[in-house]
């Protein structure tokens, strides 16, 4: 079924710019999009962007995962620590990281580090959000359990907490990685020299549509792939969950 | 001081701005190598003064002074077993590693009678199964003092005659000393070395049943009249 879907997709493409409906400036054909898309492959150009883009938001992710994964347990594991810096989570996370962009650019320029930044900021939120859900959702009767065994709270956090949080960590990561990638080609299209987002501003600089809806498909595809990798990772973690999910 | 001993011990709770005396003041003596039956209504206090002996609560006023170092079980109504984990990993979840064999691991669920469920994670298996790891789990930790609240509710009668015989043999076994509620009197007969009544956060009555080697027939005269006498302490109309 998904290949008829994407075969009608196709056709119904092929079929618009056979009859001309509308220019060919404005909506290439699969044909041309694919010879260009081949060229850009063979030549190594959109490879390369790709992975500049990838590197630059599994940096920026790792980064995010890391202050979530710490500041949601300090927040579970200290409650009273939340007070502190909760509100300024909430005031960020309603502020869309591309609106820091100008800020950013004037504050580190248009190297590395703004596009950091900007991915650190689109893919924090979701996973600090299920973090702190995983953790503070934990059954307290399984808690206590540890308590009958005498496990200390370390103990009770490694072995309990954190297994039983681990379902909510990792859809926390799913969507901040998904976040992530959209951020990284948004902050490419405003400062960047390299990169998916750059190559798609620059070709619509050049008027190359072919070029544009080539940057899109892979954006779509790398994208897809990612997200794939994560949940049939999500599978094999949580076997013995039911229904992918045992909270 | 052998055992436990609980002296004056008191414990409420607040229920919609309304405060809900459960323990009214229980003094008791729960000996060291027997098995204390906690006999009683539903809502009488049973759980509560089995979770503060257990230390997962502290109560309001009283004390309760704790004899020789226990090592201790708990075995709750609910299984309690951690979903990620498969039975095997679920029964040695209190044990320090290579604390038991595997040859032992494999008894003790053979005993609970999961043979070929080792490998099964908890949602795979039907609510008295996981009773049963959940009692295997307590029994793999080889306590000297278990506190039970109503284990054997979610099994059938003869996994449940199983389970009481093999409770008789680990008391006996391992000088265990038992702290076990219920509010099945036939139950209570069976395994109690000692029976306490408790009746509104009070202890209502104590009996102390002879010792005896095998499961007593509650057919016997003897039992038979331990039950007319427990039945008129709590009040049941039959």
């Amino acid at each position: 079924m998904p290949a008829l879907c994407l075969a009608v997709l196709f056709f119904l493409w092929h079929v618009i710019c056979k009859m001309e409906i509308v220019s060919a400036y404005v909506l290439p054909s699969p044909k041309k999009v694919w010879e260009s898309f081949w060229k850009m492959a063979v030549s190594g150009e959109a490879f390369w962007d790709m992975i500049i883009s990838l590197g630059r938001v599994l940096k920026g992710f790792a980064i995010a995962f890391v202050l979530a994964f710490l500041l949601g347990m300090l927040r579970t594991m200290a409650p009273a620590s939340g007070q502190f810096y909760e509100y300024l989570v909430q005031f960020f996370r309603n502020v869309p990281p591309l609106s820091l962009i100008p800020l950013l650019i004037l504050w580190c320029g248009i190297g590395e580090t703004t596009k950091t930044v900007i991915i650190v900021l689109a893919s924090f939120f979701p996973m600090y959000l299920n973090i702190v859900k995983g953790f503070t959702d934990c059954d307290k009767k399984l808690l206590e359990v540890g308590d009958v065994f005498g496990y200390s709270r370390t103990k009770q956090f490694v072995k309990i907490m954190l297994p039983y949080a681990s379902a909510d960590i990792l859809v926390g990561m799913r969507i901040g990685l998904g976040y992530s990638w959209r951020a990284i080609i948004g902050a490419e299209m405003v400062a960047a020299s390299s990169g998916l987002g750059h190559m798609i501003l620059f070709a619509q600089q050049m008027s190359r549509t072919d070029k544009v809806i080539v940057g899109i498909l892979i954006i779509g595809f790398v994208g897809y792939v990612t997200d794939w990798v994560f949940g049939w990772m999500i599978k094999k973690l949580l076997k013995g969950s039911c229904k992918n999910g045992w909270n | 001081m052998a055992g436990i001993e609980l002296v004056n011990v008191q414990k409420s709770y607040v229920v919609e701005k309304r405060n809900v005396q459960v323990l009214s003041g229980i003094s008791l003596q729960v000996p060291e190598e027997s098995i204390t039956v906690i006999l009683g209504k539903s809502g009488c206090g049973k759980t509560t003064l089995l979770r503060l002996v257990g230390e997962l609560e502290q109560p309001d006023g009283g004390e309760i002074r704790y004899g020789a170092v226990h090592k201790t079980a708990f075995v709750f109504q609910e299984p309690r077993l951690m979903p990620w984990l498969n039975v095997t990993d679920n029964i040695c979840f209190g044990l320090k590693k290579q604390a038991l064999d595997s040859l032992e691991i494999q008894s003790i669920i053979y005993t609970v009678g999961l043979e070929g469920f080792e490998r099964a994670y908890p949602f795979q298996l039907s609510g008295g199964m996981q009773q049963r790891v959940s009692i295997a789990r307590a029994l793999a930790y080889q306590p000297t003092f278990i506190m039970m609240d109503e284990p054997f509710a979610a099994l059938d009668y003869f996994t449940r005659e199983q389970m009481q015989r093999e409770l008789l043999r680990v008391q006996k076994s391992q000088g265990a000393s038992i702290l076990f509620v219920t509010h099945s009197i036939d139950e209570a007969l069976l395994l109690g070395h000692k029976i306490v009544i408790i009746e509104e956060g009070l202890i209502k009555a104590e009996f102390d049943l002879p010792k005896s080697e095998k499961l007593p027939n509650l057919l016997d005269e003897e039992f038979i009249e331990w039950k007319r006498n427990i039945i008129q302490n709590l009040n049941v109309h039959i």
